[in-house]
């Protein structure tokens, strides 16, 4: 019988550590990045995600560690990384003098690739031939991005790194970037992108890092994480609650005559089951939120896992 | 090495390049015009004593013979401001200016090694200054016709006035880009690449005008290219070894430094 083989991953660092003199913007940070996921990597402002992802393409050189992309080292091979690699850096800038039509042009020509997605993509993000035939001067921010997203995956890369992709996307656009995400999941593409908007890495994410300060403060499956979050409870009773001793994960107990009201960690579906009987009114399980997984990250102090 | 970048940075330069091309072959044609016209009156002028032996020469050229008026046109601030639109106005923010901007990040990410995006730009602007000098020279030779004194100009040495000239213009050209890819904004770049030529124009010119400093003219490139001299066969090797290997320092400067440095995110 064959052993059983884990595919290769397509980022993997190992103890990656950048510094920038005495500032260190990344510390030791490992993980890896599996094919066909979509992968968000969560951190806020200055947190070390934008220079995670420049040292990935080769634009930073680590200070220590190592790093691969499809397999290949970032350091010795970044130039073919990047022929495979589609990139929307945060914030882009594009040429103001050339239309958009010319800054695609431009850009395809020099990935070497053609540009087999560029159609389908403007058809989908609402850039028709007029809007492409302006000026990049002339274009709003939301345009531009569009443009970015395009420019990024137009020549169907094998792994789509995206800083920040809806930043200035308004929210039919937001959705129509994240079914193009959905579809690029489903044809096996990978897709690595940094990200503040927790709702977003909610919605499309398969496994999320969390970072801070440089530091890989945890991955987990997205699934995993909401799962693991502490839910607020409001169990009704008819009659008086019950002694909160039968209540198992319930956490933080209030008792307000016949109503409880408490936080749950963990399962579900466990407590549903400790707690169903014929006497319980009401109960109502607000939705764990990403937000208050990420918040309670950030809020403590512990340490990187 | 990459094609597309190097027409990119020409058709990004085409209007300027327009531009200096037309005013270049202008300044050209006059300079044989102003040697015709008054040559003979200068001389006469500086014969009776009336400029001070220092001023008869400006540069290493003169009105008192074509191929020195020749020089003295491609010396003249005109020519060296035409010159320089490229060779420094284009160079210095070639990179730098990319990086202000956030646009180096997209042409980054592309499948080109840094060398070959360094090579693409510094070859095209290599090019633009290349055409900007032949307009200026092509011009000059055209006023000669022109002005029926063609046989003062001895043409068969006019490829080597080109391959000088080109190796001093291209010496600058490369210590813009050099300096283009070590700032992050171009104003730096573009200040120290200005600084350089102005040093180098004033060695020469000081030496050139106060006996006491000649000896400052040896540390100028400019002193290194002297169109007279060659066209009156006396052409030396040496200057044309000095140019091309100031020309080639600040490459292999920027070949070390380049692909070494590190490129955060803008600021």
């Amino acid at each position: 019988m064959e052993a059983s083989q884990e595919p290769r991953p397509i980022i993997s660092t190992r103890a990656l550590t950048k510094h920038y003199g005495r500032v260190e913007a990344l510390s030791g940070l490992t993980l890896e990045v599996r094919p066909g996921e979509i992968f968000g990597f969560l951190g806020p402002n200055g947190a070390g995600k934008s220079t995670m992802i420049r040292t990935l393409l080769g634009f930073l050189h680590p200070t220590s560690g190592t790093a691969s992309v499809l397999g290949m080292d970032v350091t010795l091979e970044s130039v073919e990384i990047r022929r495979r690699t589609g990139y929307l850096p945060g914030g882009i800038a594009l040429y103001d003098s050339l239309t958009g039509e010319q800054v695609l042009d431009y850009l395809s020509d020099m990935q070497g690739r053609a540009p087999f997605r560029r159609a389908e993509l403007c058809d989908r993000l609402e850039l028709p031939g007029p809007v492409l035939r302006r000026r990049v001067r002339d274009y709003s921010r939301g345009m531009r991005q569009k443009i970015g997203v395009v420019q990024a995956l137009q020549h169907d890369p094998e792994l789509a790194i995206l800083d920040e992709p809806t930043e200035g996307l308004d929210p039919l656009m937001q959705q129509a970037f994240y079914r193009i995400l959905d579809d690029l999941r489903r044809e096996g593409r990978t897709v690595f992108f940094s990200s503040h908007v927790l709702p977003e890495v909610e919605r499309l994410c398969d496994r999320v890092a969390i970072i801070r300060a440089g530091r890989l403060m945890a991955i987990h499956e997205v699934d995993e994480l909401l799962a693991r979050r502490r839910r607020r409870v409001t169990l009704r009773w008819r009659g008086s609650a019950p002694d909160p001793s039968v209540l198992p994960g319930l956490e933080d107990i209030e008792i307000d005559g016949n109503r409880v009201i408490g936080t749950l960690s963990g399962e579900v579906a466990g407590f549903v089951r400790a707690i169903a009987s014929p006497s319980l009114e009401d109960l109502t399980i607000e939705p764990a939120s990403l937000e208050e997984a990420f918040l309670e990250y950030y809020a403590s102090e512990g340490e990187p896992s | 090495m990459s094609l597309r970048l190097f027409v990119q940075t020409l058709r990004w330069q085409r209007v300027r390049l327009a531009i200096v091309i037309a005013a270049g072959i202008g300044w050209g044609l006059l300079i044989p015009l102003f040697y015709n016209a008054f040559s003979d009156v200068v001389r006469e002028l500086a014969n009776q004593g009336a400029f001070p032996r220092e001023l008869m020469s400006f540069g290493s050229g003169s009105l008192f013979t074509l191929p020195g008026a020749l020089t003295l046109g491609l010396q003249h601030p005109l020519a060296i401001a035409m010159l320089a639109v490229f060779a420094i106005g284009a160079s210095a923010p070639a990179v730098a200016g990319e990086r202000a901007r956030g646009t180096l990040e997209v042409l980054l990410a592309r499948p080109i090694p840094r060398v070959g995006l360094y090579a693409s730009i510094l070859l095209a602007l290599l090019v633009a200054v290349l055409i900007v000098l032949v307009a200026i020279l092509g011009g000059m030779v055209g006023g000669t016709a022109l002005q029926g004194i063609a046989d003062e100009l001895d043409l068969a040495q006019m490829p080597l006035v080109v391959l000088n000239g080109f190796g001093l213009w291209a010496a600058f050209t490369t210590f813009g880009l050099a300096a283009s890819v070590t700032f992050d904004r171009p104003g730096p770049a573009i200040g120290l690449s200005l600084a350089y030529l102005l040093i180098n124009y004033f060695l020469e010119i000081l030496g050139s005008l106060w006996a006491a400093a000649a000896w400052t003219q040896d540390y100028s490139l400019f002193h290194h290219f002297n169109p007279g001299a060659i066209l009156t066969g006396d052409f030396e090797a040496l200057d044309l070894v000095i140019v091309f290997m100031a020309a080639v320092v600040p490459v292999i400067y920027a070949l070390v430094v380049w692909p070494r440095r590190d490129l955060a995110a803008p600021s």
